[in-house]
This record gives C-alpha cells, sequence and structure tokens, in this order.
C-alpha cells in the first residue's frame, strides 16, 4: 500500500486533538483510510439523545474525490436509504478538496437537523414525510429509541 | 582591534512572492493554519511541495486565481481536471481562472488554457445526453478570449 498522504495524517491528528462536538472518528488500525465514525442526533431533532454509527472510507483519489460515507446504525430519514446511503450534495456534485473529513460529518449532522423529503434517497420515508410529517417524526423517534439508544451502543461496545 | 575573515557560509532562504490582497484572502478561508500558508488542496505550505514532488522551488511551483486563491500548480491542475470540479475554485466556487500579469502565473497559462479547452470540448460532448441541472452550459462555456486577457470583466 503506498503510504498515507500528510494531508490524511493531520486531518486524522486534528480529528483526536480538537474533536468536533458530537461527532467521533478513529481510524481503524489496519486501515488508516478507514474511519469508525459516531454522530449524536442533534438536539430538537427527531434524532435527538441518539448515538448513530457510521463507517468513512478515503478513496485512493481523496481529496480530488469525496469521502465515502455511509449509515451503519438503522435511522428513518427521507435522504438516507435502507443501506445507509447518504443524499448531500457535498459528497457528490459539490465536493470540494477544500473540504475535509470534519466538514463533512458536520454536514451530514447538519442532515439530521433538517430533513429534506423533496430530494429524497429512501421514497417510501419521504413520501410518509410529506404526507404526514408529524407521524413521520414520531417514526424517527421511535427509530431512535429503538436503533440508536446511547445505552444501548455503551453494553455492546 | 583588527578581524580577520577565514570564511563565510552564505545561507539563502526562498519564498513564493504572493501579491498581498491574496495572502489576505488566504488567511480568512484555512482554518488548520500552522503559522504558516498551506495549499487548500494538499494543505502543505506553499514554500513546500505538492504530495507528489520531492524539490520545492520551480519543480512544483504556485499559482494565484483571479479570486486570489493560490494553490500547488500540481493540486489545482490535478483537481479542475476531474469532472466533478466543473472547472471551479475549491475554496470559493467561482470560476477559476489564473490572475493576470503575475510572474509566478505566467509559465503556467497556456497549461491552464489546455486543460481549459479540452473541459470545454467533453462538455460540449456530453450535452447531449446532459441530464443534470445542475449543469448551466452558458455559465460553463467560458470564452476562451477571455482568459487571455482580452476582455476585462
Amino acid at each position: 500500500m503506498a503510504s498515507l498522504p500528510k494531508r490524511i495524517i493531520k486531518e486524522t491528528e486534528r480529528l483526536v486533538s480538537d474533536p468536533v462536538p458530537g461527532i467521533t472518528a478513529e481510524p481503524h488500525e489496519d486501515n488508516l483510510r478507514y474511519f469508525q465514525v459516531t454522530i449524536e442526533g442533534p438536539q430538537q431533532s427527531p434524532y435527538e439523545n441518539g448515538v448513530f454509527n457510521l463507517e468513512l472510507f478515503l478513496p485512493d483519489d481523496y481529496p480530488m474525490e469525496a469521502p465515502k460515507v455511509r449509515f451503519l446504525t438503522k435511522i428513518y430519514h427521507p435522504n438516507i436509504d435502507k443501506l445507509g446511503r447518504i443524499c448531500l450534495d457535498v459528497l457528490k456534485t459539490n465536493w470540494s478538496p477544500a473540504l475535509q473529513i470534519r466538514t463533512v460529518l458536520l454536514s451530514v449532522q447538519a442532515l439530521l437537523a433538517s430533513p429534506n423529503p423533496n430530494d429524497p434517497l429512501a421514497n417510501d420515508v419521504a413520501e410518509d414525510w410529506i404526507k404526514d410529517e408529524e407521524g413521520a417524526i414520531k417514526t424517527a423517534r421511535e427509530w431512535t429509541e429503538a436503533y440508536a439508544s446511547k445505552k444501548d451502543q455503551k453494553s455492546t461496545n | 582591534m583588527k578581524v580577520k575573515l577565514r570564511e563565510v557560509h552564505s545561507v539563502f532562504a526562498w519564498t513564493w512572492h504572493i501579491p498581498k490582497e491574496s495572502q489576505d484572502a488566504h488567511a480568512e478561508t484555512i482554518d488548520d493554519n500552522d503559522g504558516d500558508d498551506v495549499c487548500g488542496i494538499c494543505r502543505a505550505s506553499y514554500n513546500a511541495t505538492c504530495p507528489g514532488c520531492k524539490f520545492p522551488g520551480d519543480g512544483c511551483p504556485l499559482v494565484v486565481g483571479e479570486c486570489n486563491h493560490n494553490f500547488h500548480v500540481h493540486c489545482i491542475y490535478r483537481w479542475l481536471d476531474t469532472a466533478t470540479s466543473r472547472g471551479l475554485c475549491p475554496m470559493c466556487r467561482q470560476t477559476f481562472q489564473l490572475k493576470k500579469g503575475l510572474a509566478i502565473n505566467d509559465s503556467q497559462i497556456s497549461k491552464f488554457q489546455e486543460l481549459r479547452n479540452k473541459q470545454w470540448q467533453t462538455r460540449q460532448q456530453e450535452f447531449g445526453d446532459q441530464q443534470d441541472p445542475e449543469t448551466n452550459p452558458l455559465e460553463d462555456q467560458d470564452d476562451p478570449m477571455m482568459d487571455q486577457g482580452l476582455i476585462v470583466r
């Protein structure tokens, strides 16, 4: 394997020394381009009090290519599908090499605070969200409690 | 008292000459600066090399954009050569163009012109089945005349 670019080393160091509140990202010891990520659900969102596990991978072309980010924890959100794939502009068409791991994860956290059912990835969820927002938010809360509860995470780790 | 000079060791230091306004614009946008100005793409110092080079200096020069954002030539060139870039500056998302009348940019003008023409052609080919509404053909088709400084915006 080619040696790790300096930029990735710098970013990793800073994620540890100056972490983003509510977000953790740790590289895998066997593959320093693969990160285990946790994101806390934003307050006053249906994901409040939840801790979501994600995986983040830096492709060979990073930073010319965006990191690949995926939810591992089940989540009820119009822009995140069953496989955990995320519909977010900065991960696709609006990626810029001036962005970095921390800013991408902040964008993901912001997406939790503002679901956008008009640009859906999970069509069924988006439909629910448009038809009955209150009901959809309730389901999202229930899923958060069932799959992303802080207590569960601690006991399983 | 008489001093006799036996030997002189000269030491030289160099830095890229970056216009003042470009330095200021940069200071606001990079947040993980270790007190040294770094390239917004590779995060290595301007006066060091891009990740692909071993020796700093003429072999790994710096360019200044019209938007006052600076990058290692190799870094910005690799970015602009991707389809995702749409020819935009990574920092401010304006169309990236070399700033006119700067000595450090002069040697790079033809290289960037070539890249721009290549992108223009690829895009025109894509328009046939282009479905991405975000790509505005009018905005993307830069007049090549403009790059030569013949038209002032």
